[in-house]
């Protein structure tokens, strides 16, 4: 079975109302977008800010509802479970955000953050976390520190842990490697790699950096103003970009 | 003219930027590259005189014939604006938000320039106009929120320029900002340079950018500049072990597969760049080069011919 589908998604939100009288405008953030993803597999997602592309990642994850069409994961349509039937299926999907700094409790071992998605499923943990912490490449007594103590990369590896740590079939990286330098973005990189071939984890992963898509997806889908404008393989898309604006965004990376 | 001779900047154990010289002449474009906490902000702002107050600056840095190092705050004032001014990268947190943009542009005119309101708006109007900024009369009523951040970059900018200066700073003027929308910034910036034959100083980690707008670069690693010359030549021929480490570890979405299909690795640079503090006392990059020698932790390098590292040292 396919592991995501995304069938026809749309959401609308309300923009602030500008005239007493007057209905307030609507904006479409994501139009009609439908992808599928399959078991292993990376599918990036690249656009400007306001494309669309974060609102599409939250849906995936359930944090909100479309308002029309179906995310179907595993073939159950994430709106229409019930709560807790929700609950016991989000260990198998997991997200990892941009800034681990602002997802990371700063008052709290990383042991405990990487424990939380465990907890919430009531899960039993110790061992789970010093796996998770050596999956990631840093070091079981790494548990006890606390999320400033480092680096950036580290924290950012940190929090890949604690999103692999219920051993889930599908990552969500939200613009993960954005805040990172050069060279540690490449070693993020290669270990969201490394998991993948380890695991069979499928990663949708979500960047405005087309140069970094290009590298590690299998297929790429462009966005703009909430629309699908490009959807292929990443490697037909890279030699050969239809839209103007994926040529446009591959100038803007440096790569044309 | 700006010269900087061995200018260094120590924060509490370590030194940030570390026997730094660098001469800029107008209309030079400049791009200075590396990680986070290489030391390339500290040098850009040691160079306008708003290093932290911990920091301690030393060495020699001369604005054409006035020596910076040890000035006081009032010669700074004096300087600043007119020889050098500074571009941010979070244009929301550097304008005022209570304040209508055009105002903001406009309160250097009259306070260092003596403009009259009148001459003042004129003069930040224009200002407006050659950084790009659409309708410049309705700009200038809005508040910073109000704009969009491409245009509250362009703010900064003609900001920047109010007062003609001789160097403009910009330290990652594009990182906050959409891939496109960084392209004309970036674009913006070198246009200005070469208008007004103004130098530029171009701070970035984007090497994309920097070849775009620049035609020299520094790379600096642990407070030391590695490498400079001219930036079509170190992006095409890096001769230093971190500058080579630097560029492969770039993605590039060509050949990503091994012969067995699985997905090729990206080069990286192994382990992480120390705290100050335990930077070593030789060359900065040792522990971390792949072609180190024996000396490299403990005796500094020499430049030569660009570049500081033993190896290319004991190559010629």
């Amino acid at each position: 079975m396919t592991l995501l589908a995304v069938e026809n998604v749309t959401k609308r939100y309300r923009l602030p109302r500008r005239a007493l009288l007057k209905p307030p405008a609507v904006l479409t953030a994501v139009d009609a977008a439908s992808f599928t993803l399959e078991r292993g597999q990376t599918l990036g997602i690249v656009g400007e800010s306001g494309s669309g592309k974060s609102t599409l990642a939250r849906m995936v994850m359930a944090f909100e509802k479309p308002d029309a069409g179906r995310v179907l994961f595993e073939g159950n349509d994430l709106a229409a479970l019930s709560p807790n039937t929700l609950r016991s299926l989000r260990p198998h999907f997991q997200l990892v955000f941009q800034d681990p700094y602002g997802s990371l409790n700063p008052r709290r071992t990383v042991g405990w953050s990487i424990a939380e998605p465990l907890r919430a499923t009531g899960q039993a943990e110790r061992h789970r976390v010093s796996e998770a912490l050596d999956q990631v490449g840093l070091r079981p007594a790494d548990a006890e520190k606390y999320p400033h103590e480092f680096s950036g990369g580290q924290r950012q590896r940190v929090a890949i842990a604690r999103a692999i740590v219920t051993r889930p079939s599908l990552l969500v990286a939200d613009e993960a490697v954005s805040a990172l330098d050069m060279s540690v973005q490449a070693q993020i990189l290669n270990l969201l790699m490394d998991l993948q071939d380890e695991l069979g984890l499928a990663i949708l992963f979500i960047s405005h950096d087309l140069s970094v898509v290009g590298s590690i997806c299998d297929s790429i889908i462009v966005m703009k103003h909430g629309k699908i404008v490009e959807y292929g393989a990443a490697e037909q898309i890279m030699r050969a970009p239809e839209k103007g604006y994926t040529r446009s965004l591959m100038t803007a990376a440096g790569l044309i | 003219m700006i010269k900087a001779s061995k200018l260094s900047v120590s924060l509490g154990a370590g030194q940030a930027v570390r026997d730094v010289s660098l001469l800029v002449r107008p209309g030079d474009r400049i791009g200075v590259v590396g990680e986070s906490g290489c030391g390339k902000t500290m040098l850009g702002l040691a160079m306008i005189g708003m290093t932290p107050a911990a920091a301690k600056v030393s060495g020699s840095l001369r604005l054409d014939n006035a020596e910076m190092v040890g000035a006081d705050e009032k010669s700074w004032q004096v300087q600043r604006a007119r020889r050098v001014a500074m571009v941010f990268q979070e244009p929301m947190a550097a304008l005022n938000p209570i304040k209508r943009v055009g105002d903001t542009v406009m309160e250097p005119l009259i306070i260092h320039m003596g403009l009259s309101r009148a001459q003042a708006r004129e003069c930040a109007l224009s200002l407006f106009e050659e950084v790009g900024i659409p309708d410049p009369e309705a700009r200038f009523r809005q508040f910073p929120h109000e704009i969009s951040g491409g245009q509250r970059q362009r703010v900064l900018i003609a900001l920047a320029l109010t007062c003609d200066p001789g160097l403009l700073i910009a330290d990652e003027p594009t990182t906050a900002l959409d891939a496109n929308v960084a392209l004309r910034i970036t674009e913006l910036l070198a246009r200005l340079a070469r208008d007004r034959t103004m130098a530029l100083l171009f701070i970035s980690h984007d090497l994309a950018a920097v070849a775009r707008s620049t035609e020299d670069m520094l790379v600096m690693y642990g407070g030391d500049i590695v490498e400079r010359g001219k930036t079509a030549a170190v992006l095409s021929d890096p001769r230093h072990p971190y500058t080579q480490g630097l560029l492969s570890a770039r993605p590039r979405p060509e050949n990503v597969r091994e012969t067995d299909g699985r997905r090729k690795r990206l080069p990286t640079i192994p382990g992480a760049v120390p705290p100050l503090a335990d930077l070593p006392a030789g060359c900065r990059f040792a522990g971390r080069c792949p072609v180190e020698m024996s000396q490299c932790a403990t005796v500094r390098p020499a430049e030569r011919e660009g570049t500081i590292c033993h190896q290319l040292e004991a190559a010629t």
